[in-house]
């Protein structure tokens, strides 16, 4: 059967400093279907959107819409042939109403110059809400309502605006099972009056009830296209996760495991994870995996005492902590974010200044600060590390991502920190450098410190972990000893089912 | 959640009480140690002097909705008003003084809104250096002297009534509807609203983010324009220590109103009562013989007092 897609993308191909990031995708959308695209974590399903709404331009490729090649270059381009992105942080104004924000800049005119017809705006936002089937009134601000409303106005606006390809990112990760439901209510709503929906999706349920297409990416590349009534969920899993393995990295042997460094019993806590137990050794790098939102980030945050915990225990060398995170960096914890620029640097000041930063009590314990003391202890880290910097007094922010991954590392080995918890350590890092950040994990673990390391890309925590826990939903769902740590594994336990 | 009207569903309720709260107060504490308060001509008094700040207050609110500042508004006040006073003794003319005035506050308007909006410089500098620079010109065109003899048909801008009602609160209260009106029913109130609450859905939306932030201080220079008229007429004067100190009142009772410094959450009404909160404040303080050093000490309490009833609301 030959149907005309709504719209077609052939040979793509995008490639960023060091990174092939898609090589040749062909992609294609067809009117009223929803279009499930999989893949790991850069896989390269996000360039592939963005090469579509017109916010990156791809190296090679061409655009069909309705059969007839056409060029996009930039959002107003996309919009025009009708494609809008949900995006993830809303383009909302939390102090305006519903109506408001769905016509934000194509406001009614009322017969005044200047002034808008706020009867028509609220009367047309009735009218595309009951179209989606969204009951709210239109006049109510937006900043009082949930994420899920949010969406739904999202939503609302693009269709306003004669959208016929409708770009979902994770559309449900913030959203609750009630909420779930409504969204695939109206996604079904939506279908049924031709709207294409493009649906990325890491869940495994979401992507067979939903999907009635299926694209596989892997490695910025297509690998498969498929109908969900003849595949299962594991040859998906298998089609998304079997690559050859990275060979930049060979793990070398660790030392036997030694003392329990952390030791976490029973703990939950209001940010949305519940009975977390896991322990930590010493020379041991422990992994925890799960899907984005599965709540590791929060767990990670609620044992360096950054957030309230409810219920439980955490003990680091045997001595409990727990609220406070001037205690837990005393004591030798580290926490190094997984957004180093915003949470791990301050980006604008040396990379000497920023070395010390967390070790100035035990540098200068009088309080004083004496410059020549601070920069013989930022060059012994910078040696250590390896950190390349012409000098100390470069800013933070002109080195390369590795780098400041390094500078983070090092300001917390000058405050003598003995366990570290690695939130996403190779984010934003190009691959060569990767591995070099591995080596400075094993590093660590070498000279006896206890690593925790949450990641996405299952592939990494095979590779460098000598055990893991998995999460799902703020639970642990399983722990992987080495023998059994494999990519199928942790994807089969993360994913919901 | 209220749905009966466009510009009430734009109004943070959580924050009525705050200043409402603090205007009840006030009034009680006054009524009951000055006996000269709660009388008609001391009310009409109070509304006649909040009339001057109100004209600053309300630009300030839209300013302030667009987590900008404007700090040289009182100063801009002065300069406009010496210009007033100058053109006006010079030409005989008070509508091309008026036309000055106004003349100045676009020119700083204008000025403050390119440097915030086109260059970049944080509000807070750029007004802190227009306020330096209005604030200079006066003492140097004034030589720090008064300017006096403007014909009385300035004055009774001031003194004037029209059916009973003084000019200067009729004034006030055009400029609050013409204000309340810019901010709920126009696509530039619209647009202040999204300044202050998420400038990227105005980008996307393909509005010009420059054009509409000029825009705004625009109106706050315009505004300062017209109060320096009011100004004038009620010193029968100009002074170049006139206008010190008055952005300060204005961003109190924006503050004490409700407005807040983030996410374009604003609301009109609570700067009206913010204003009279002021007056009645200083009002009732000037009953009771406190030096004007004390009152403004006492504003300050005023917004922290109100912000904090505000805060303990939201906590819970």
């Amino acid at each position: 059967m030959t149907v005309v897609p709504l719209f077609e993308l052939r040979g793509i191909s995008k490639e960023f400093p060091g990174v092939k990031a898609l090589d040749d995708v062909s992609f294609e959308i067809r009117a009223g279907e929803v279009h499930m695209l999989v893949g790991e974590n850069g896989a390269g399903k996000s360039t592939l959107m963005k090469i579509l709404c017109g916010a990156y331009r791809a190296d090679r490729g061409s655009f069909f819409n309705n059969g007839e090649p056409v060029t996009i270059h930039d959002s107003t381009a996309a919009r025009k042939f009708g494609i809008a992105v949900i995006f993830q942080d809303f383009t909302l104004v939390p102090y305006l109403d519903i109506a408001q924000n769905i016509f934000l800049g194509r406001e009614f005119s009322s017969r005044l110059p200047g002034f808008i017809d706020r009867r028509r705006i609220h009367a047309e936002a009735k009218r595309v809400l009951d179209m989606i089937g969204f009951d709210i009134d239109p006049r109510m601000p937006v900043h009082g309502l949930g994420v899920a409303q949010q969406q739904m106005v999202e939503i609302a606006k693009a269709l306003s605006q004669d959208a016929r390809i409708l770009v979902m990112d994770e559309p449900t990760a913030a959203l609750s099972d009630r909420e779930t439901e409504l969204l695939f209510a109206m996604i079904a709503r939506l279908k049924k009056n031709g709207v294409a929906i493009i649906y990325i999706s890491h869940r495994l349920s979401e992507v067979f009830a939903l999907g009635d297409r299926i694209t596989v990416l892997r490695d910025g590349s297509n690998i498969a296209s498929l109908l969900p009534a003849e595949t299962t969920p594991d040859q998906l899993v298998t089609l998304m996760v079997g690559r050859p393995v990275d060979t930049t990295y060979t793990r070398p042997s660790r030392p036997t495991p030694g003392a329990v460094v952390l030791d976490v019993k029973n703990l939950s806590g209001p940010s949305g994870f519940s009975d977390i137990n896991l322990t930590v050794r010493a020379g041991e790098i422990v992994g925890l995996s799960g899907l984005v939102g599965s709540g590791r980030t929060e767990v990670a945050r609620a044992i360096f005492g950054a957030d309230r915990v409810t219920a439980g225990e955490i003990r680091l060398f045997g001595e409990p902590i727990g609220g406070s995170t001037e205690i837990s960096a005393l004591r030798g914890m580290a926490l190094i974010p997984e957004n180093r620029k915003t949470q791990g640097l301050a980006l604008a000041r040396s990379v000497g200044d920023n070395i010390v930063l967390a070790g100035l009590r035990k540098l200068f314990p009088s309080g004083f600060f004496f410059p020549g003391r601070a920069m013989k202890a930022a060059r012994a880290i910078i040696e250590k590390l390896r950190i390349a910097t012409p000098t100390l007094r470069r800013p933070v922010a002109t080195l390369s991502g590795g780098n400041q991954q390094k500078v983070v590392v090092g300001k917390w080995l000058n405050a003598d920190a003995r366990f570290y918890i690695f939130d996403e350590p190779t984010r934003g890092i190009d691959v060569g450098a990767k591995a070099e950040i591995f080596r400075l994990l094993d590093g660590l673990v070498h000279n006896g410190a206890a690593i925790l390391m949450i990641s996405s890309e299952q592939i990494e925590i095979v590779h460098i972990c000598d055990r893991a826990y998995v999460m799902r939903s703020g639970r642990i769902v399983g722990e992987l000893a080495h023998h059994e740590l494999t990519e199928a594994n942790i994807v089969r336990l993360g994913i919901h089912q | 959640m209220s749905t009966r009207g466009f510009s009430l569903a734009a109004l943070p309720v959580a924050r009525v009480p705050g200043v409402a709260i603090v205007l009840v107060v006030l009034c009680a504490g006054f009524g009951v140690t000055s006996p000269g308060f709660a009388t008609p001509a001391n009310i009409a008094n109070i509304l006649t002097q909040s009339t001057i700040l109100l004209l600053l207050a309300l630009p300030m609110t839209v300013i302030i909705m667009t987590e900008g500042l404007d700090l040289s508004i009182g100063a801009v006040l002065t300069f406009a008003s010496i210009v007033l006073a100058v053109t006006v003794i010079a030409t005989g003319s008070p509508t091309l003084a008026f036309l000055a005035a106004l003349g100045v506050g676009l020119c700083f308007g204008l000025g403050n809104g390119v440097l915030i909006a086109v260059f970049d410089i944080p509000p807070f500098i750029t007004t802190l250096g227009t306020l330096g620079i209005a604030q200079g010109l006066s003492l140097l065109v004034t030589d720090g002297q008064s300017v006096v003899g403007i014909p009385r048909s300035i004055e009774q801008i001031y003194s004037g009534t029209a059916a009973g009602i003084p000019f200067p609160i009729i004034i006030a209260a055009l400029a609050y509807f013409i204000t309340h009106a810019l901010l709920y029913h126009t696509r530039f109130g619209t647009y202040v609203f999204a300044l202050g609450g998420n400038r990227e859905a105005l980008r996307v939306a393909g509005i010009s983010v420059r054009g509409m932030l000029i825009r705004v201080y625009v109106f706050g220079g315009l505004m300062a324009g017209f109060a320096a008229l009011l100004m004038t007429a009620r010193l029968n004067s100009a002074h170049p220590t006139a206008g010190i100190g008055m952005e300060f009142d204005a961003i109190a009772a924006v503050a004490v109103g409700g407005t807040s410094f983030e996410r374009g959450n604003g609301w009109l009404l609570g700067t009206l009562l913010g204003v009279i909160a002021v007056g009645v404040l200083r009002n009732g303080l000037n009953l009771l013989a406190v030096p004007s050093s004390v009152q403004v000490a006492c504003i300050g309490a005023l917004v922290i007092v109100a912000l904090f009833i505000d805060g303990m609301r939201a906590e819970r």
